[in-house]
Formats: structure tokens, C-alpha cells, sequence
């Protein structure tokens, strides 16, 4: 009777303590946040750009006060972990983050690393989300119940650029892009949609962007099959020396600058836009068409001593959507409902985003338009147009950029896709 | 045909910078008989030094490049002294693992202290010209005249002068040097000094051309390595011809064939011929 | 009597090897047991690199493209719907067979030279694998590869390998079958022939030993085991790229190997487990983290060169001197 007792003494004790903690819980309790990606190594700029963009988005929405959940206020923290470019640290981190700090969300920006944390992220009681930054619409094909993915397939990119290059009238291609994963995809996305439209690829000469710096020989073999246009890129700093060699050559034609090479950096290398005419890409940070760009970009300048790129800023927004799923799920720990809630996150907007995410697939890659720019002949930056994509029909694209805030007189451009990229 | 002399103005400004690496690197591997799998990334370090001289210290081109050759000269003795003489008499994979150890300090100090963005150096003489439809910019020119002057001058120096002749003696016949009475590791802190200044000197006469960055060393490193091996470890003539070779090579090969497999070409050249004369081209047979 | 004797012996690998069973019993977190796997699949490597670099003398460097050979079979091989088990053997035969055709041209040249066209074929393996986009996937890899294939036990029944402690068990029994192949062939004629080989070139081969035929083999052989860790990773990781057969590998290996110890048996395990601990350790240094790790390198190989084991044996001969020097003392005192 007596061990009855304690027990029920025991039991009541837990009660009322439960309720107290309940009730005036007042202090915010803390939910870290994992990253997992190189921030040494040969991509640690790339690692450092979406590290920041997590850590500035969790410093703002602590400054906002944080997440209700269940009455309770919640706050943000990032334990961030390097993983240089192996897969086998990518896990180790992984497993790291999940034991130590018992995170619901990792992100990691690097395709065969998110292939093997994909692994592991549905054991069962130890389920976390993976918030995927990668463009490889393989990432959707991995299947993953508990995966997002924030930047747009590239594919867009492919689709958008090919027709202001075929509107200009350009028909001959020479490709003389990275070799890679991402480089190899583009190649071959870019043949395919080229040939489609009836135009002729003359060279396709590859050559490695991070390892070297002399592509006179690639450009020389694709500069005399006489292109119109030539498809480049990977990252900016070796794009810029290939705009440069090319012109140094005597190409005075059209490029289009696959998407990872940024044409506000390369202008920063080159100095000026004078090498850049006639040149298709995506658009600068700080020429983003919403009211929030140019104040972000100035603000993360000043924090992190470097020029902002959209790497950091869909990243933000990345941190932002998993914030309000799991306001909107109620729970910042069952991993399950907050992936179900993210359709709820939506839309972020231009008053408060550089980009805006208008929604999510069912497989889980956010919707988030493409920001397109052209540099004219005389070397003046254009118009931005933003495209947007897998709507299956056009009632469903205008019924999206209708929530939209940017300005009006920004051309919208429709991408239809078959399947979910 | 104007095709080819392009690509092959392009291949000879490559081999340049090849050569003068490779001889560095063959001066310190025929003497000091240790790979010095560091030497990409000494260059990589003097590419950093023209940078910042030039950019936060006003130096000029060409006074930015000899200050760069000297610092990396006193880091070459530097390295040679703490990271292989501790390891003269063990067996070559020790000297291996050091030189790795030396390559994630340097790398890893640069990125910290530096970033890990590309940079840039401001071009001395960024003008064209056109002779017989081959487009040449006047830097490159100057990287192949510089390269050839280089060598020039260091041949004179191992050739004509006392400590010069003393390096060629300790290639030739280490036992025999000392015996002689030559200090051995003298000569070694000697060579050492030379052969990354060269590599500084390479490294930036090409940086205007390129962009520097903290990885740049490590691909050129191997690629010295195969050009050394090759040639004959120790010998500077091959060191130069392959270097000239190498880089006329990957240009045609590149440019005509598959540039994903370009250096899957170089390499497994190296392994052919390996097995062919297991002591390299010139190499000196060992018994 | 001589079950004591065996014990007497060898009680302190029969309580490791207590110990190594009773493991999953001990650990509990998740990211410990996943650099507890990580570590005995690295160290069936590292073993393999021993028997070529520590016990024959020849430093290969190609270690991490056999590793790569090894997993991309496998992956391939599961693709093409063969069981693991069939698939894992396969591969390593296939990873040394590769290495009998290379071993061939590359191991008539010695030293430095051997170790630079190793390289090469190395690096070649990630550029083809990066390159062959038709078999390989290209720079993206091949993602989705299953688990180990469940097996069908009597009186058990079927084990499958989703869980850590399976899949711990499994790379604890691989690691002890290269353990005991390893010893047994260290200790056997073949093997005094290779440390022959690494000690005396010329003078194994004026004794009568086919230095050649014996390099090959070791090389055959290292690279058998380095296909199977390759294999095994394949299929727990998931997912491989041409990374898996890159360079950094081959490096990291080594380093275990040598700071471990060479030619020791329990070296290039001390040396699989302590520095990834180390360096996980170190991860709150962030970038610095590689900076020290580097400085760490080049002390240890100056100053202990013979590596953990080496300063282990050390400190054991320097006891043993210090308790006869005290005998000795008694032995006079009493004299």
C-alpha cells in the first residue's frame, strides 16, 4: 500500500509539475537547426554563401520573437558541421546533428551528399527532414518522403535562356561548358531543347572549370566552327576568364551563362560589362525586381564582408518555409506533420524576400521563379523577367503570380513541364 | 591550319609555365632525392604574394614578382629545413605524408587568412595583336619570352658558377660530392630556395592571364610530377622538353579530342612509358 | 593444458575481441556507432594498403581507385539485380584482377616512381568514372543502392541489415576475416618473402625469391581487400560518385597507415579509428581544424615515425630495460 502510494504521490507530483511548465513556460525554448556542407575545401565559398543564408533568416526570426507552437514560443539556433566534399562526413554530420542537438531539419547544398543522407533520414524514430539545395531534378527522382528542395531545376534556365537566344535569331551553338554532374546535365538538357527548336550544336568542348584556367584551347577548336552563341558556365570566376579568353580570341558573338556562374561577379572580375554584351543569364541579387532585395543585399554586405548571391538568398527563404511549417503544423519535432504542412508556408513575398516562393510540388521542390536577365550589345544590363514553371496549365501559372507583389510591368514567363522537376 | 598554330601558340605558353615548374621541381627531386609533392602549392603561394603585394601595397608588376621569388625563396629554405631534412635518411613515403602535411597547411592557411573566392591580378599589358591570323596577348607573349629567358639564366647559373656546378655535382653523384668536401645541406637549402622561387616567377607572370586560387596548385603539382618522371628524374633538359611537350599536348588535345579525357592521356602516357623504361625518358638507369 | 596456454597468451585479443562483440550493448548514439562502422570498413582498407606498402615496401597509390572499382561494381551489380553476396565477391575479384593488369606495367619501376604512376591509374579510375556517363552515371554517381541483401539464417531466420547494429556486425566480421587472412599471411613463408622484397630488393632475388611474381601478388591481393571495403561502402552509403575513388582517399589511408603504424597488424586499425575521432573532435575548430591537423601530420612522421605502434613498442621495450636494469641491480646487490 505504501510503494502505491509514492507511486500515485509520484505521479501527481509530475502532474502539476508538467501543468506548471506548461503554464508559465514564458522563456523560449530553443530548436537547433542543422547544416551539413563544405565550408573548407575547393567549394567553401558555395558552402559559406548557404550557411550564412540559414544563419541571417534564424537571426531574424529570433529578432521577430521567434515561432508560437502550442502557446509555447520557440526559437532558432544553426550547428553548422564541414564536410569538405565527402559523403562520408556529409552522413557522419549528419548522424552528429540528430544525436547531439536532436535536429527535425538538416540542410545540405551538394547533390551526392544529400543522395546518401537520403539514406538515412527515414530510420524510423530518428526521422529528420532534408532541406535540399540543388537544381538536379534527380534530387526529386531520389523519392524522399521527408525531402525539400528549394532552388528551381535548372532546367527553366535551359528552357528561358534557349528562346532569347533563338528570338535574337542566333541558330549555331558551340557549347564550351563545365564538366561535372551539374555541367554534364546542362549539356545535355541544352543539345536536347536546342535541336528541338531546330538549331545546330557545332562544338561541344568541355572543359574543367575548377581545376584550370586556360580554356584557349577548348574556345579556339569551338570558335572555328563559328557559332552564334556559345553556352558557358560554372563557377564565376572561371566563366569570367572564359568571357574573357573568348573575346581575347576575337568572339564577338552571344553567350549564355549556364546558372551557377553569377553575372554580377563576373562583372566585379572583369571589372565592367564592356566583355559582357550579348550575354543571357540569371539576374543579379541586386537587380531582383522585389522591395526587399537592395536592403538584404546591402545588410548582408555589411555583416559578411562579401557580395550576396541567390545561393544565400533562397537558402533565407529555405529557413523562413520550415519556420512557418512548423507553426503551421503545430509541432516543431514530428518531422511527418511539418513536411505535410509546408504547402501552408506560402506564399513568401517580395515585401519581406529578394525571391519569392509561391508555393510547393507534392514531391516537395519549392516554387521559385527563375530571375532571367540579358545583357544588350552595347553592354547594358535589361529588363528582368521572371519564369516560372511546372504549372500544367496556364489558369494555374496566373493563379500563382497572382499572389505575387512584384511590380507589374515584369514579364512573366510560363514553363510547361511534363512531370515534377 | 590557322586552327592549329593557334592551338599551338596556346600550347607553348602552357608548356611554359610547365617547363619552369618542372624544373624546379626536377632540381629539388634529382638532389634532395625527395618527391616534393608541396611544389604546386608553393607556387599557388607565390601567385598569393605578386597578388598582394600588387593590390594592397602599390608594388608594381614587375618589382610585386621579384619581391615574390625572394619571400618564396626564404620559404622554400623554410620548408626544406623543418618538413623534409627531419626525414633525410627514412624511406621516401615518410617525406610523402609530410608533404602532405605541408600541402593542407598552406591550402587551408590561404583559405582562412584569404578566402576561398578566385582573385585577380590586375593585367600589366593587356593588349592584342594579330600576326598571320594567330591572336597572341601581349602578356602571353611575355610569359613565353619570360620562361625562356628564366631558363636561360638558370642554365647559366648551374653551368657557369660555383654554386651552381656544386647543385649539378650533388645530382650527379651525392657520395661522391660530399667526399669532395661539398656541404650537402647547403646545397639542398640552396636548390630548394631556387626552385620555388622559379615557381614563384611562374606563377606570376601567368596570374594576369589566369585568377589565382587556393586550389590552383594542386592539378599543375601532379602534372609537374608526370612531366618530371617522364623526363628523367633529375634531368633538366627533360624537364623543359616535357614541360614544352606536355603543354603542346593537352592544347592539341584538348582541342581536337575529348577534354574530359585530356589528362587521363597525360597520365596514362606516364604509366606506358614507366613500363616501358621504369627510370623515365632520360632517366638514368638505376642498379 | 593447452587451452590455458592459448589463454594465457592471448587474453588480451580475446577481450578486445569480447569486447568488439559486446559493442551495440555499449553504444547507444547513433553518430558514435556510424564512425564505429565507418571505422572498421576503412581499417579492411588500410589493411589492404599494409600488406603493399608496409609488408612489401611499395607505396601504392591507386588504393582509393580500386576502393572506387570495387564500389561501382557492386552498385552496378545490385542495379542488375544479383545479390549482395554474390555481387560483393565479384567485385573485389574483379577490383583484383584490374590490379593484376596494372601491377604489371607499374610494378617494374620502384620508389617514388611506383608511387607516381599508381597514382595515375588513381586518378584515372575517378575521370573514366566521372566520364563514362553510359555505365557510370557521371559526376553525379549512382544513388539508391540497396542494403545489403537479407540472409537466411537456420534457428535465427532472416537478418536484414537496416539496422546500425547489423550493419555493425557486418563490417566487424568482415574486418575479422581480413585480420586473420592478413595474419596468416604475414606470418607464412609468402609472407617473409615480401618483407624480403621491402628490406633487400637484390638480395631476395639473388636467394631464389621471384621478387616480381611476389610484388604482384601482394599488390593483387591489397587490392582485393580494397575492392571488398569499397563494396561493402557502396552499398551502406547509398549513394557513390567519382569521389569514392578519389586521391583524398588514398591520402587519408595512408595517413592512418603510417601514424597507425606499418607493418604491424593492429596499426592501421589504431589508425582507421583514432584520427577520424581526432578530427571529429576537432570539428568545433572549424576551418583551423585542417591547419592543425596538418602540423600534427608532419610532427608525428618526424618524430614517431614508426607511428602509434612504433612508440607503443617503444615505451614496452623501455619498461622491460627498466625492470631487467632493476634485477640486474638486485642481482649484483645479492652477488
Amino acid at each position: 500500500m505504501r510503494c502505491g502510494k509514492g507511486i500515485a504521490g509520484m505521479v501527481l507530483a509530475l502532474m502539476v509539475f508538467g501543468i506548471a511548465a506548461d503554464g508559465y513556460g514564458q522563456t523560449a525554448k530553443e530548436v537547433v537547426i542543422g547544416y551539413t556542407g563544405p565550408i573548407s575545401g575547393i567549394a567553401a565559398e558555395y558552402g559559406q554563401d548557404c550557411a550564412n543564408g540559414i544563419e541571417m533568416a534564424i537571426n531574424d526570426i529570433n529578432a521577430a520573437g521567434g515561432i508560437t507552437v502550442k502557446g509555447q514560443k520557440h526559437v532558432f539556433k544553426l550547428a553548422k558541421l564541414d564536410e569538405g566534399l565527402d559523403p562520408t562526413a556529409s552522413v557522419n554530420n549528419s548522424r552528429r546533428l540528430r544525436d547531439q542537438y536532436k535536429v527535425p531539419a538538416i540542410f545540405n547544398p551538394l547533390f551526392n551528399s544529400l543522395a546518401a543522407i537520403a539514406k538515412i533520414n527515414q530510420e524510423k524514430g530518428n526521422e529528420f527532414l532534408v532541406m535540399a539545395y540543388t537544381s538536379t531534378p534527380k534530387v526529386i527522382e531520389i523519392d524522399n518522403k521527408l525531402l525539400t528542395a528549394s532552388p528551381p531545376p535548372f532546367t527553366i534556365y535551359v528552357k528561358a535562356f534557349s528562346d532569347i537566344a533563338w528570338e535574337k535569331g542566333w541558330r549555331k551553338a558551340a557549347m564550351v561548358a563545365t564538366v561535372g554532374a551539374y555541367g554534364e546535365e546542362w549539356r545535355h538538357a541544352f543539345r536536347e531543347y536546342w535541336q528541338k527548336k531546330g538549331g545546330e550544336i557545332t562544338a561541344d568542348k568541355p572543359a574543367n572549370y575548377y581545376a584550370e584556367t586556360d580554356f584557349s584551347a577548348p574556345l579556339t577548336a569551338a570558335l572555328a566552327t563559328k557559332p552564334d552563341v556559345m553556352l558557358i558556365g560554372g563557377p564565376s570566376a572561371s566563366t569570367a576568364l572564359v568571357i574573357e579568353q573568348a573575346r581575347g580570341l576575337g568572339y564577338k558573338g552571344g553567350f549564355i551563362l549556364m546558372d551557377q556562374a553569377k553575372m554580377d561577379f563576373i562583372e566585379n572580375i572583369l571589372k565592367s560589362t564592356k566583355l559582357m554584351y550579348n550575354t543571357i543569364g540569371v539576374a543579379p541579387v541586386e537587380q531582383s525586381p522585389t522591395v526587399a532585395a537592395p536592403a538584404l543585399e546591402k545588410r548582408y554586405r555589411s555583416l559578411y564582408k562579401r557580395m550576396s548571391t541567390w545561393e544565400v538568398w533562397l537558402n533565407y527563404n529555405a529557413m523562413f518555409a520550415l519556420s512557418r511549417a512548423m507553426a503551421a503544423a503545430g509541432t516543431v519535432e514530428d518531422v511527418y506533420a511539418i513536411r505535410a504542412a509546408f504547402p501552408k508556408a506560402f506564399p513568401l513575398l517580395g515585401d519581406k524576400f529578394p525571391s519569392e516562393f509561391l508555393g510547393i510540388t507534392p514531391a516537395g521542390r519549392m516554387y521559385c521563379p527563375g530571375s532571367i536577365q540579358v545583357i544588350d550589345q552595347a553592354g547594358k544590363y535589361g529588363q528582368v523577367q521572371l519564369a516560372l514553371w511546372q504549372y500544367k496549365t496556364e489558369k494555374e501559372f496566373k493563379e500563382s503570380i497572382a499572389q505575387s507583389q512584384i511590380n507589374a510591368n515584369i514579364k512573366w514567363v510560363f514553363l510547361k513541364f511534363e512531370k515534377e522537376q | 591550319m590557322q586552327l592549329f598554330f593557334q592551338q599551338i601558340f596556346n600550347g607553348v605558353m602552357l608548356g611554359s609555365t610547365y617547363a619552369i615548374v618542372a624544373l624546379g621541381l626536377t632540381l629539388v627531386f634529382g638532389i634532395l632525392q625527395i618527391p616534393n609533392f608541396a611544389h604546386g602549392h608553393l607556387y599557388m603561394l607565390g601567385a598569393y604574394i605578386t597578388f598582394f603585394l600588387m593590390t594592397l601595397y602599390g608594388f608594381g608588376f614587375w618589382s610585386a614578382l621579384v619581391t615574390s621569388m625572394v619571400a618564396l625563396g626564404l620559404i622554400g629554405m623554410l620548408i626544406e629545413r623543418v618538413v623534409y631534412r627531419p626525414l633525410q635518411d627514412r624511406p621516401h613515403i615518410n617525406s610523402f605524408i609530410s608533404a602532405v602535411g605541408a600541402m593542407i597547411i598552406l591550402e587551408t592557411s590561404v583559405i582562412v587568412f584569404w578566402g576561398p573566392q578566385g582573385r585577380r591580378i590586375p593585367n600589366p599589358y593587356p593588349d592584342m595583336v594579330e600576326l598571320f591570323g594567330i591572336t597572341m596577348s601581349h602578356q602571353r607573349l611575355l610569359v613565353i619570352v619570360a620562361a625562356f629567358v628564366l631558363i636561360f639564366l638558370l642554365q647559366i647559373f648551374i653551368k657557369k658558377t660555383t654554386p651552381g656546378t656544386t647543385i649539378e655535382a650533388v645530382a650527379q653523384n651525392r657520395e661522391g660530392a660530399m667526399l669532395v668536401g661539398i656541404n650537402v645541406n647547403r646545397v639542398s637549402s640552396l636548390t630548394f630556395a631556387i626552385s620555388t622561387a622559379t615557381a614563384a616567377a611562374a606563377a606570376s607572370l601567368v596570374a594576369p592571364i589566369f585568377m589565382i586560387s587556393p586550389t590552383m596548385g594542386a592539378l599543375l603539382g601532379m602534372k609537374a610530377f608526370v612531366i618530371v618522371i617522364l623526363g628523367g628524374v633529375g634531368s633538366i633538359p627533360g624537364a623543359i622538353l616535357g614541360g614544352y611537350i606536355l603543354g603542346i599536348l593537352e592544347a592539341i588535345g584538348g582541342g581536337y579530342l575529348s577534354a574530359a579525357y585530356k589528362d587521363v592521356y597525360a597520365f596514362g602516357a606516364l604509366i606506358l612509358i614507366l613500363s616501358i623504361r621504369p627510370t623515365g625518358l632520360f632517366g638514368k638507369e638505376v642498379s | 593444458m593447452a587451452v590455458i596456454r592459448f589463454l594465457r597468451d592471448k587474453w588480451f585479443y580475446l577481450l578486445l575481441l569480447v569486447l568488439a562483440l559486446c559493442l551495440p550493448l555499449l553504444i547507444t548514439n547513433r553518430y558514435h556507432f556510424q564512425i564505429v562502422i565507418m571505422g572498421c570498413l576503412f581499417s579492411i582498407a588500410t589493411l589492404g594498403m599494409n600488406l603493399i606498402l608496409g609488408y612489401t615496401g611499395q607505396a601504392s597509390l591507386a588504393h582509393a581507385g580500386f576502393f572506387g572499382i570495387g564500389a561501382y561494381g557492386v552498385a552496378l551489380l545490385m542495379k542488375g539485380g544479383l545479390s549482395f553476396w554474390v555481387a560483393l565477391p565479384l567485385s573485389a575479384l574483379i577490383a583484383a584482377g584490374i590490379g593484376f593488369l596494372i601491377g604489371l606495367p607499374t610494378l617494374r619501376s620502384r620508389g617514388s616512381y611506383f608511387a607516381i604512376s599508381t597514382m595515375c591509374f588513381g586518378v584515372i579510375v575517378s575521370i573514366v568514372a566521372g566520364n563514362w556517363i553510359d555505365l557510370t552515371g557521371g559526376y553525379n554517381g549512382i544513388v539508391g543502392i540497396a542494403l545489403p541483401t537479407p540472409i537466411h539464417l537456420p534457428l535465427i531466420g532472416s537478418v536484414g541489415f537496416q539496422t546500425q547494429v547489423a550493419q555493425y556486425y557486418l563490417v566487424l566480421a568482415f574486418l575479422l576475416l581480413t585480420l586473420f587472412i592478413m595474419h596468416r599471411l604475414v606470418h607464412s613463408l609468402l609472407g617473409l618473402s615480401f618483407m624480403a622484397i621491402r628490406n633487400n630488393e637484390a638480395l631476395a632475388g639473388s636467394v631464389g625469391i621471384n621478387t616480381f611474381a611476389g610484388k604482384i601478388l601482394s599488390f593483387v591481393v591489397a587490392n582485393f581487400f580494397a575492392g571488398l571495403a569499397g563494396g561493402i561502402y557502396a552499398s551502406l552509403m547509398g549513394a557513390i560518385s567519382p569521389s569514392t575513388a578519389s586521391l583524398d582517399l588514398t591520402f587519408n589511408w595512408l595517413i592512418f597507415l603510417l601514424l597507425g603504424g606499418a607493418a604491424t597488424l593492429a596499426g592501421p586499425v589504431i589508425g582507421a579509428f583514432v584520427i577520424p575521432v581526432t578530427m571529429e573532435y576537432l570539428q568545433s575548430l572549424a576551418e583551423y581544424r585542417l591547419i592543425i591537423f596538418g602540423a600534427l601530420l608532419i610532427v608525428v612522421i618526424i618524430y614517431f615515425p614508426r607511428g602509434v605502434m612504433g612508440a607503443v613498442g617503444n615505451l614496452r621495450q623501455k619498461v622491460r630495460d627498466f625492470y631487467d636494469r632493476k634485477k640486474g641491480a638486485k642481482g649484483a646487490a645479492a652477488g
